[in-house]
């Protein structure tokens, strides 16, 4: 038990940091309006969306850069950004089967797990790949469409149900929401969309799958959910990015609207590069991430394993407008080295009897800064309306720093909120502890880890909680010493 | 109790240990044997815990002189978790609260540890769960207690009757108790000592380190020492803790001054 | 009573800037006795000067203040204090309030002055002293001298004020080892007179190595008219006097020592024209329990100053408190763990019932600082607001620096559920009895704690009659 198999632990190398070598259609560097019209054009895009886009800009460019967020890096030049990569022989037209994807595409998801041919695809879960911000296929789009669900790329919905993408893009996270929203409504790519209709219980998990290639390309993908009165939906996402030496920004927003009765269950693991153990690379991961509770009795629960990415500046929250509305939040948030995570939740309850609740789980080892920072907004007309919320912090070894942010604003006095925060510690003394009980280092970690991670992991889809556990084990493989 | 002729579980020689550099122990000699119970004595800071922890393994302290032979083997480089697996159990001044793992969890992997390293198989769950609460009801807890993580919100007499439970599951050939009687109140001291004494067999042995009298009440020591300074000073039968009670640790240290002195 | 023998050479130049605050220190000091024993008067006479000192720094805190920011203390200020002591009690007065289990263990004050006649300590345990400090003999009084108005933060502005003046005070010393299980009760009596009164009650605990003990401190008023206790009745009922103002100043200190044991139950049921300022400072060494449930009903304006300082590994503290206030009541906790060691332990739970207009304050302050690794500190603030006019205030307050800890606070605010009450009146409770069922739930978690049966039982029917004024006011 010493300081070495500490750092080993932590040095567990990122095993998805390959590159794919293909041939992209990237633009120069620099943003201005002819880009956004470029991007727009390239994408043969309603007029509506190009509004959208130019209106976004314009705002945008009225904004400062937030820095009041507990993480620190330098400058962002977003002139030496490109602002748009797709891989050739995949313009915008979707492909009709994966015959015609680039094979070499093909071999990346079947290299990062995630199979799509149909031989060896998942069998219970639908797929939309994306490959640097372009949606490279999707799987099981027949046997959705047959319930009714739309599931395809944003792009090809823009095509295809250019009338449901209008009503709801931009209704729930406005184009001028905040500095990086109104960043990625201006110039994103691509990314995913999920229609259920009324009364329908999607038949399967939904999944997109991100997949960051390029080292100069900045990654902004927009997801829109919609559910229908009386629908139900679990979708999940997964990011992996190579390894480079540079930064790369990642700058995505994700909608969510559930009508009445609806529920919707948007789970994430994300385990973009975290920059090599010195904090040089890795992903800067400034997302958006918002759902609305439209229709009463409406439900929506956001469960996030977060592993990866240099800095992560990520709140997804619930606007309980509807009477009776209930949002979740279930985190694990996992820092190691020099990474820096300033994540957490916001609960805004404005219908009656709305429900909120907020588990927040974060672990910091190594260097790292792990902050949770939420909000829980009582509104004036929230009678009766509750929020629990529970952030409990583990620090392993000695440089670890973690914080807890919460603010709570009360504005009628028929309502309860309850908040319990808790920091405690994997270090030498607790590892004695299980020594002297004859129970190994190893053995120490993964029961103290799962232990603290449960409540969390309930909340994942099946498929993919114990795959969650592994991941957790597996980065933090001797952290302590 | 002593037995002529019992084997030697513990044979502590000439230890020297210090921490960060600063010497915390200066050449402790103790020899325990199988059926005795000891008592180690001693005010705050003469390394009495020091002691306990050193023969443990604890990683903080590095032992600079001195062996420690334990059941004919000496254990000096050994890792805690061997030295534990050996038949070393220590219940801690100050157990830890380990948050998400439950107390049952904890006691099972403790357990089957153990049975791994004397090439046993790996006991089920539901037996376990038997035979650890038979083992509940020496220390008088309730088996809710077991859903509980461990030593989480646990009062500090809950915590100490945790370690003596934990102690009658691993059945020890040592036991040492680093002041498992602080901070108890009467009523969880009377239930502490009765576990001790009905788990001292004749195969194996006990060292209480304590900082205060009253347990040798309860639980009555063959042998009782007084450490000063990193060594023990005094050694001698129950009737010398008595005598500390009464007359404090002055007489001890004059008498130790006086004998450097002499010298 | 010789006042002049009393006055502190350094009178003058203690004089605060603060003109009320000036006005209440001298009426302290004019309060002071010098005691029989002349080695004792200089110890004891050197303490007052220290505290009256000590103001002449200070003045009287306002809103700016921190520490007093939701805490008015201007209706407070609107009187002028008299420290005229004298009030007699007749014995018969005092029977509903002594407690069956501590017959022989009652020491009573009122005014802050010690009543021989009242109290009752034939028949103490052994192994404790338990006595009034001015009669108490010079070769005891010297072992006091390190513990009398030690504690950390004695020039704390009230603590400060009472010190001034200390003369009588219940003492409590308990040998080492001595397992006391009978209660000691402290009896502290407010009669006010035609001027509103100032007293200012002192008690001193000291549990010795391993030993153990259980008091009860408890403040309450009598008026004058007919000198029966107060049951915290809310408007005076027809031809009554309403209740006269007073101010009561009180101060508690309590050492547990090694391994010691001390159960605290703190009870101040002041009247509804009562001010009540009240500080209990604890210090806790190696491996000792302390225990406080302060449970609080009455006075205009009440504050609790509850300051724990843990001097050693493995000391537990549990903190108890429930809170009860209705009308115009405000009452404000303030507590304060300190931790300098490693291992120690705490829990905190307070709860607050606020009806009508009443303002309850929490601010639960816990310093674990970088020496104080393994520190285990949860607390609770929990309330509930049965009008919609009703307020709280609550600050759970940690700083904590060391690393390797657990600690953990809440905060919520609540009112009664509406599921809840329309569940038991669907079982055909009328609205008031189911409404009181759901009160009397959530104080009797804090009463159960209370060891003292008859204690107990007393203070859950003072709840319930609080209410049941209140239910048949409302019509």
């Amino acid at each position: 038990m010493t300081a070495t198999t500490a750092k080993n632990l932590i040095d567990q190398p990122y095993k998805y940091g390959f590159v794919t070598d293909v041939e992209s259609d990237t633009i120069p560097k620099g943003l201005n309006e002819d880009v956004i019209r470029m991007i727009s054009a390239k994408k043969n895009e309603p007029e509506f969306m190009l509004d959208f886009r130019l209106k976004a800009y314009r705002q945008w460019q009225k904004m400062n850069e937030p820095n009041w967020f507990h993480a620190s890096y330098s400058p962002i030049d977003y002139q030496d950004i490109s602002y748009y990569s797709a891989p050739k022989n995949n313009d915008s037209e979707k492909k009709q089967s994966l015959d015609e994807v680039d094979p070499a595409l093909l071999e990346t998801f079947e290299k990062l797990g995630l199979p799509l041919s149909e031989q060896k695809r998942l069998s219970n879960v639908a797929v939309d790949a994306v490959f640097d911000s372009v949606s490279i296929a999707t799987t099981f789009k027949e046997k959705l469409a047959k319930e009714g669900v739309i599931f395809c790329s944003i792009s090809e919905a823009l095509q295809e149900y250019p009338e449901i993408v209008k009503k709801y893009l931009g209704s729930v996270v406005p184009v001028g929401d905040n500095f990086f929203a109104a960043l990625n409504s201006a110039v994103f790519t691509d990314g995913s969309f999920v229609y259920v209709p009324k009364g329908v219980t999607c038949p399967m998990e939904l999944s997109t799958y991100f997949r960051i290639n390029s080292g100069e390309t900045g990654q902004f993908e927009r997801t829109l959910i919609v559910a229908e009165d009386s629908s139900h939906v679990s979708y999940l996402e997964g990011c992996t990015a190579p390894m480079y030496d540079t930064n790369q920004l990642h700058a995505a927003v994700v909608e969510l609207v559930a009508l009445d009765d609806a529920e919707i269950k948007y789970s994430t693991t994300q385990n973009w590069f975290a920059g090599d153990e010195n904090g040089k690379g890795g992903i800067y991961n400034f997302v958006t991430k918002r759902g609305k509770c439209q229709g009463k009795n409406s439900k929506i629960s956001w469960t996030q394993v977060e592993t990866g990415s240099a800095i992560t500046l990520k709140y997804p929250s619930c606007v309980l407008v509807g009477d009776n509305s209930v949002g979740e939040f279930y985190s694990i948030a996992l820092t190691n080295n020099m990474q820096q995570a300033d994540t957490g939740t916001k609960m805004v309850h404005i219908g009656k009897n709305t429900r909120s609740k907020i588990i927040s789980k974060g672990i910091s080892a190594g260097n790292s800064t792990n902050s949770y920072r939420g909000l829980v907004k009582m509104g004036p007309k929230a009678h009766g309306a509750r929020n629990y919320s529970q952030c409990d912090s583990m620090l392993i070894g000695d440089n670890a720093e973690a914080n807890t942010f919460p603010y709570i604003q009360v504005d009628n006095d028929t309502t309860k909120v309850e908040h319990e925060a808790s920091t405690s510690k994997i270090g030498e003394d607790q590892l004695f502890y299980f020594a002297q009980r004859g129970i190994s280092e190893e053995d120490a970690v993964s029961m103290m880890v799962s232990g603290f991670c449960q409540e969390v992991f309930n909340q994942l889809p099946m498929e993919f909680a114990s795959e969650a556990d592994k991941l957790l084990s597996l980065k933090l493989e001797n952290s302590v010493g | 109790m002593i037995r002529e002729n019992s084997n030697v579980i513990l044979s502590v020689r000439n230890l020297t240990a210090e921490v960060e550099g600063t010497p915390i122990l200066n050449g402790v000699n103790l020899e325990v044997k199988a059926g005795e119970i000891h008592a180690i004595m001693g005010r705050n800071g003469s390394g009495k815990s020091t002691l306990s922890k050193v023969l443990a393994g604890h990683p903080d302290y590095k032992v600079t002189e001195g062996e420690i032979i334990f059941q004919g083997e000496n254990i000096l480089e050994m890792e805690p978790d061997e030295r534990s697996l050996k038949g070393m159990f220590l219940a801690f001044q100050y157990p830890l609260e380990i948050p998400g793992v439950s107390t049952l969890d904890f006691l099972r992997v403790a357990y089957n540890s153990q049975r791994k390293q004397q090439g046993l198989e790996e006991m089920d769950a539901f037996d376990f769960e038997d035979l650890v609460e038979e083992k509940l009801e020496l220390v008088k807890m309730d088996p809710s207690f077991l859903e509980r993580s461990l030593n989480e919100g646990f009062s500090g007499g809950e915590k100490k009757r945790n370690e003596i439970l934990q102690m009658a599951l691993l059945e020890p050939a040592l036991g040492i108790l680093d002041e498992t009687d602080s901070g108890l109140d009467i009523d969880a001291l009377k239930i502490v000592a009765n576990g001790v004494n009905q788990l001292a067999k004749p195969d194996n042995a006990t060292v209480m380190i304590t900082h205060y009298q009253r347990i040798l009440n309860y639980v009555e020591p063959d042998y009782v020492h007084v450490m000063r300074d990193g060594r023990i000073v005094t050694s001698g039968g129950k009737e010398l803790a008595q005598e500390l009670e009464e007359r404090g640790y002055e007489w001890i240290e004059e008498e130790a001054v006086s004998e450097v002195s002499a010298q | 009573m010789n006042a002049q023998t009393s006055f502190s050479s350094k009178e003058i130049q203690a004089a605060s800037s603060d003109q009320y605050l000036n006005g209440l220190l001298k009426q302290c000091q004019g309060q002071a006795v010098a005691l029989q024993d002349s080695e004792t008067a200089t110890w004891l006479q050197q303490v007052r000067d220290h505290a009256s000192s000590s103001l002449a720094q200070s003045s009287m805190p306002t809103k700016r203040d921190e520490e007093w920011r939701f805490t008015d203390l201007s209706p407070l200020m609107q009187h002028d204090f008299q420290a005229d002591g004298e009030a007699s009690v007749a014995p018969s007065t005092v029977e509903g309030l002594t407690l069956p289990e501590a017959s022989t263990t009652r020491l009573v004050f009122v005014n802050g002055v010690y009543s021989h006649q009242l109290s009752d300590v034939t028949d103490l345990p052994k192994g404790v002293y338990v006595g009034n400090l001015s009669c108490m003999s010079a070769a005891h009084t010297y072992r006091l001298q390190n513990y009398l108005a030690q504690q950390e933060g004695s020039e704390e502005l009230f603590t400060a004020l009472n010190t001034a003046s200390l003369t009588d005070a219940a003492v409590i010393w308990a040998a080492p080892n001595q397992i006391v299980e009978t209660p000691i009760h402290l009896l502290f009596l407010s009669v006010p007179g035609e001027t509103p009164t100032l007293s200012q009650p002192r008690a001193l605990v000291v549990a010795h190595t391993s030993a153990s003990l259980e008091v009860i401190e408890q403040y309450t008023s009598l008026s004058e008219s007919e000198n029966r206790p107060n049951t915290g009745e809310l408007p005076a009922r027809q031809g009554e006097l309403p209740a006269r103002p007073y101010l009561t100043n009180a101060v508690t200190e309590i050492w547990a020592e090694e391994n010691a044991q001390v159960t605290h139950t703190r009870v101040q049921q002041e009247s509804q024209q009562g001010f009540h300022i009240g500080k209990s400072a604890i210090t806790q060494s190696r491996d000792s329990r302390y225990t406080c449930n302060a449970i609080s009903f009455g006075a205009r304006l009440s504050r609790h100053n509850l300051d724990v300082f843990c001097h050693g590994s493995q000391s537990d503290t549990n903190l108890n408190g429930l809170t009860v206030i209705r009308g115009e009541q405000l009452s404000d906790t303030h507590s304060a763990i300190a931790y300098t060691t490693p291992h120690c332990t705490s829990d905190q739970l307070h709860k607050c019932i606020i009806d009508d207009r009443a303002h309850a304050v929490f601010n639960g302050k816990v310093f674990v600082p970088k020496a104080a690794q393994l520190t285990n500190a949860a607390q609770l603030n929990r309330n509930l607001l049965l009008s919609p006019k009703a307020h709280v205030n609550t600050k759970p307050q940690l700083q904590i620096t060391a690393d390797n800890v657990q600690c953990s606070h809440g905060a919520t605010v609540s009112q009664l559920e509406a599921d809840e009450l329309f569940y038991l009146r669907s079982r055909g409770l009328n609205e008031s009895d189911a409404r009181n069922l759901l009160i009397d739930a959530f104080a009797a978690e804090m009463l159960q704690r209370i060891p003292t049966p008859s204690l107990r039982k007393t203070l859950s029917a003072s709840l319930r009659e609080g209410r049941g004024q209140k239910a048949e006011g409302r019509g």
